[in-house]
């Protein structure tokens, strides 16, 4: 049995988090909240008010939650259709509901628990996981407390890891979302291409989409996510692009630092 | 550390590149934040909040310290606060008199809590503790609440004023909470005012309410605020003297120049009010 202070939060808690509190506090609200500790006191006080007005709170928290999320993937939540995205949402409250308390933050948790779930369900298109992925960027982006880190001064060194401005992503998507129309009402399928793109924020604040080919995706995922050294990376990339590293790669790779320098997002190399 | 008095506003991401531009200044005497919209964060954000924060003195208004709730507190998050409020020099730090999560999960609104001994208890230790880790004095706000949550052994007032005295910290008095409180469960709103201990107000709250149906009002920062809020403020303020007074406003946001002129507006209830203080001192001091 809970402690008494702990039962009475545990029975609002469920009320508002259980995909099934409405039915069930509107078929015996008192057995809903005996089942959560609470006893006659407090069980008859909240009789007197009803399970209706317990619900009023289920609506704030879910209406306030289920909008910050819309508003960061309006596009995605609009191609899953309303009573879909609701039903979703109402589970992911059911299930983990928010554990950080930044509400900007809750969207990247919906989308993160949302993810394998959207991914089986044969009904949900299958380019949405893609686009919620790709709407959350921009907030995410412009708010990460990383970037905006100083140049190293070092040049490049093929046996040091490159630093990389904090704010940038690797984005690699099966579909090429982000050439959808920003329209609400579209409903357009994107090209089913595998599409990379490196996402940062430049000095002014500002989120950049960069498209880039698939040569080098790799090389980024090596140094930039993996953190290898400039040459391990380059190797590594190779050899998962199937290929030797050539002249025509290290050329492109070449290009690939010089431009990254040019936008600021890379930094130099990482001292030693 | 400043100690602002006189109208301020609640600083919203809806107009904060107004403010940033000077609209606001000479216009409200300082700028009420949550620190939860800024902690944790790059980019431009808190290079912009930098900026207002040289202009504007800064009160900080938390979101989510969960003062009623069970669950420990969060290390991780008092760590960033602390940093926050001392970067931007609150003289004083306040949240509401709620919890906002349980067993893990962040529900991210103002949960009611019952009014008895153990929550006052509970509530005043997580204050101290708070204080504590913060290092600067915390101010706890009365919530507008919709259900109170079990049998409580005594009204809000006494629950307020217990959790005052065993904490011993301050009052963020928020009198539209009162007054949607009054409408929602028909009590008298001067009455609940004159058993809190006003000695302890340090701040001020005024806002307006929207309806959820015929028989709840609900506490939504979603329109003007009435004219028997602006009375309750006169009413404290007659009482208090200068405090710091914020006007908050979350939803259906006016332009902001229509903003300002409510700010306005509660400025001339708020004068009003401290003349009247005056001259109560005077009278107090040298007699009629």
């Amino acid at each position: 049995m809970a402690a008494k202070g702990e039962a009475r939060l545990a029975a609002m808690s469920a009320a508002i988090r259980a995909a099934d509190a409405p039915q069930r506090i509107r078929a015996d609200y008192a057995a809903f909240l005996r089942e959560h500790g609470l006893v006659d006191g407090d069980v008859d006080a909240l009789l007197e008010r009803g399970g209706e007005r317990m619900l009023v709170y289920r609506s704030l928290v879910h209406n306030r939650l289920r909008n910050v999320v819309r508003e960061f993937i309006d596009r995605s939540a609009a191609r899953r259709g309303k009573s879909e995205f609701r039903a979703d949402f109402d589970a992911f409250m059911d299930e983990q509901a928010p554990v950080t308390p930044y509400l900007r933050d809750v969207p990247a948790e919906f989308v993160a628990w949302v993810t394998p779930r959207w991914t089986a369900n044969e009904a949900v298109p299958p380019y949405l996981v893609d686009l919620a992925r790709h709407e959350l960027l921009e907030t995410d982006v412009r708010n990460d407390p990383a970037g905006g880190e100083e140049p190293t001064e070092l040049p490049l060194a093929l046996d040091r890891p490159l630093r990389f401005d904090g704010s940038c992503r690797l984005m690699r998507y099966a579909w090429a979302v982000h050439k959808l129309p920003y329209a609400l009402e579209d409903t357009s399928t994107p090209p089913h291409v595998l599409t990379n793109l490196l996402v940062f924020r430049d000095r002014t604040g500002k989120v950049r989409y960069l498209e880039i080919g698939e040569w080098s995706a790799l090389v980024l995922e090596e140094l930039i996510c993996r953190k290898l050294p400039v040459a391990e990376g380059l190797r590594r990339a190779a050899d998962r692009d199937g290929a030797s590293l050539d002249d025509e790669r290290l050329a492109k790779a070449a290009n690939l630092f010089a431009e990254l320098a040019d936008h600021g997002v890379l930094l130099g190399a990482e001292p030693g | 550390m400043t100690t602002p008095t006189g109208i301020g506003l609640g600083l919203r991401a809806a107009f904060i590149e107004r403010v940033e531009r000077g609209e606001a200044d000479g216009k409200v005497a300082f700028l009420e934040l949550s620190p939860e919209n800024y902690m944790h964060r790059g980019g431009p954000a808190p290079r912009r909040l930098g900026a207002i924060s040289e202009r504007f003195d800064i009160i900080t208004h938390g979101l989510m310290m969960s003062l009623g709730g069970v669950d420990p507190f969060d290390d991780e998050y008092f760590r960033e606060l602390r940093s926050f409020l001392d970067r931007h020099r609150s003289p004083w730090h306040s949240d509401h008199l709620c919890w906002c999560g349980f067993d893990g999960a962040l529900l991210h609104d103002l949960l009611p809590i019952p009014f008895d001994t153990g929550t006052a208890i509970r509530v005043a230790d997580r204050v101290r503790a708070a204080q504590d880790r913060l290092g600067r004095p915390m101010a706890v706000e009365n919530i507008s609440w919709y259900l109170e949550l079990g049998r409580g052994q005594r009204d809000e007032p006494e629950f307020v004023a217990e959790v005052l005295e065993r904490a011993d910290c301050l009052l963020m008095l928020d009198v539209n909470n009162v007054f949607v409180n009054s409408r929602n469960h028909g009590f008298d709103p001067y009455t609940w005012l004159a058993k809190v201990p006003l000695e302890r107000v340090v701040q001020l709250h005024v806002a307006g309410h929207e309806l959820w149906d015929d028989t709840l009002i609900i506490d939504t920062h979603g329109a003007d605020v009435r004219n028997e809020v602006y009375d309750m403020l006169a009413w404290v303020i007659e009482r208090v003297g200068p405090k710091p007074v914020v006007l908050e406003r979350d939803s259906n946001i006016p332009p902001f120049a229509q903003l300002l002129d409510e700010v306005a507006a509660v400025d001339r209830v708020y004068q009003d009010a401290l003349g009247r203080w005056h001259a109560n001192q005077l009278v107090a001091k040298h007699g009629s």
